[in-house]
């Protein structure tokens, strides 16, 4: 029956890609109860608009959808929160790079652990979680990116740059600290 | 060219999105200007720290599974089907479903041409392919702190949905449903063995009383009330189904 044939199709194109669509939504929402009810939705949502697909990557077009149902999910659940925060300015960020300036040897990246590197995301705004896992973890291309947060592309690049920026920025915070504290 | 208008080519570079021949000159002066070559650097060092310390998160066991579960067994109906098209589909579909269908049919035969309320025709249209389609329910729950969520979420209307299990109307669940044009809710309730669909959409008018109504063997109570259109359908008995309204939409 047509109908199973469509349920079939669903299914052998979109269940492959439930981990990403789960990761993504644990990094948005913060926990797995919420992550699941988000893909959850997400998962149905898509069943519904199955026949809008018009090919090309499936997971670009379901971690789209994931994204949207995050943000109803939110909307829903905690009005009035800030939910994507305004990109702090261009002069701002280059007070980053300038203060600071590259020290290979003060930025030993490779001493970072995963729990810290979860916490200091964790700590980045909303946004630039989302874009830093869409790259690195999705390993996806800007225009791919682009497309899931309906972003232009030259604000893909940008907003990519100053997330990599702020958590530079923490985590040379998280090292003075720390020194500070052996001292 | 200068550092300053170096550097977003240099993220574009770390990001391995930057075609040639731009790819060789970025690339050039990076190895010939250390401050360049340090960001370069680091750039690489926060992608691959990402890349290889970011802790991912699995989907739970028994997601995919409840999410098969959650699949609706038919496409979303289109809207406005006429209704008089129904028995055959009930008919060729199940046969379960085929003496319903057969009282349908007779019903349309039955059914007196000169009161033809569109509306009405489609509204009870809905309510009979919601019990013979064996899609009653999106959600099926008797918790209305889970159905009104639910319901809110995927709408632009927030229909009331009240536990009436205590005066003999218990809540069974809601789907989404296209109705007339209209795309709305439907919060399922039963009255003995019989259903009720109470279907709600958005409607701006000002707030009116209840209006009922019968045709081909269904009663439908209509009313309008805080922006929403509200018309309960089932062949319960009209006293019943008016007792309902006036439980449901007496806020």
């Amino acid at each position: 029956m047509a109908l199973d044939d469509r349920k079939r199709r669903f299914e052998v194109l979109a269940l492959p890609h439930l981990d990403a669509a789960f990761n993504l939504a644990r990094w948005l929402a913060g926990n797995t109860t919420d992550a699941e009810d988000v893909v959850q939705d997400a998962y149905l949502r898509a069943y519904r608009y199955f026949s809008s697909f018009q090919g090309g990557d499936f997971r670009v077009w379901l971690l789209g959808i994931v994204r949207n149902c995050f943000i109803d999910w939110v909307r829903e659940n905690r009005s009035g929160r800030m939910l994507f925060q305004a990109e702090p300015n261009a002069a701002e960020v280059e007070t980053v790079w300038t203060a600071t300036p590259p020290d290979p040897e003060a930025l030993l990246l490779e001493t970072l652990d995963s729990q810290t590197l979860e916490r200091m995301m964790a700590h980045l705004p909303l946004e630039y979680r989302e874009i830093l896992l869409l790259r690195e973890v999705e390993d996806l291309s800007y225009k791919e990116i682009a497309t899931i947060t309906t972003t232009p592309i030259g604000t893909v690049m940008s907003r990519l740059s100053r997330a990599r920026l702020a958590l530079r920025k923490l985590w040379l915070g998280a090292e003075t600290k720390e020194a500070s504290h052996v001292l | 060219m200068s550092c300053e208008r170096m550097r977003p080519l240099l993220v574009r570079l770390a990001d391995g999105a930057l075609p040639q021949p731009r790819r060789y000159f970025v690339a050039r002066h990076a190895a010939h200007c250390s401050q360049c070559a340090a960001r370069l650097d680091e750039l690489c060092a926060i992608r691959t720290m990402l890349r290889t310390k970011l802790p991912t998160h699995r989907a739970p066991p028994g997601l995919a599974s409840r999410i098969v579960a959650a699949l609706p067994r038919e496409t979303p109906p289109a809207p406005s089907r006429p209704w008089f098209r129904i028995p055959a589909f009930g008919i060729a579909s199940s046969g379960m479903f085929g003496a319903l269908a057969g009282i349908a049919l007779t019903l349309v035969l039955l059914h007196d041409g000169g009161r033809d309320d569109p509306t009405l025709r489609n509204l009870i249209g809905g309510h009979v392919r919601s019990l013979m389609a064996e899609h009653l329910m999106d959600v099926a729950t008797s918790d209305r702190h889970t159905v009104k969520p639910w319901l809110s979420a995927r709408l632009d209307v927030s229909p009331p949905v009240r536990d009436l299990a205590d005066v003999g109307f218990p809540l069974l669940g809601g789907r989404l449903e296209y109705v007339d044009g209209h795309k709305g809710a439907a919060v399922v309730y039963r009255r003995a063995q019989h259903i009720i669909n109470l279907f709600a959409w958005a409607d701006a008018g000002p707030n009116t009383g209840f209006r009922e109504q019968a045709q081909q063997g269904f009663n439908v109570v209509s009313w309008r009330a805080g922006g929403i259109a509200y018309h309960a359908v089932s062949d319960v008995n009209s006293d019943e189904l008016a007792a309902f309204a006036r439980l449901v939409g007496g806020t």
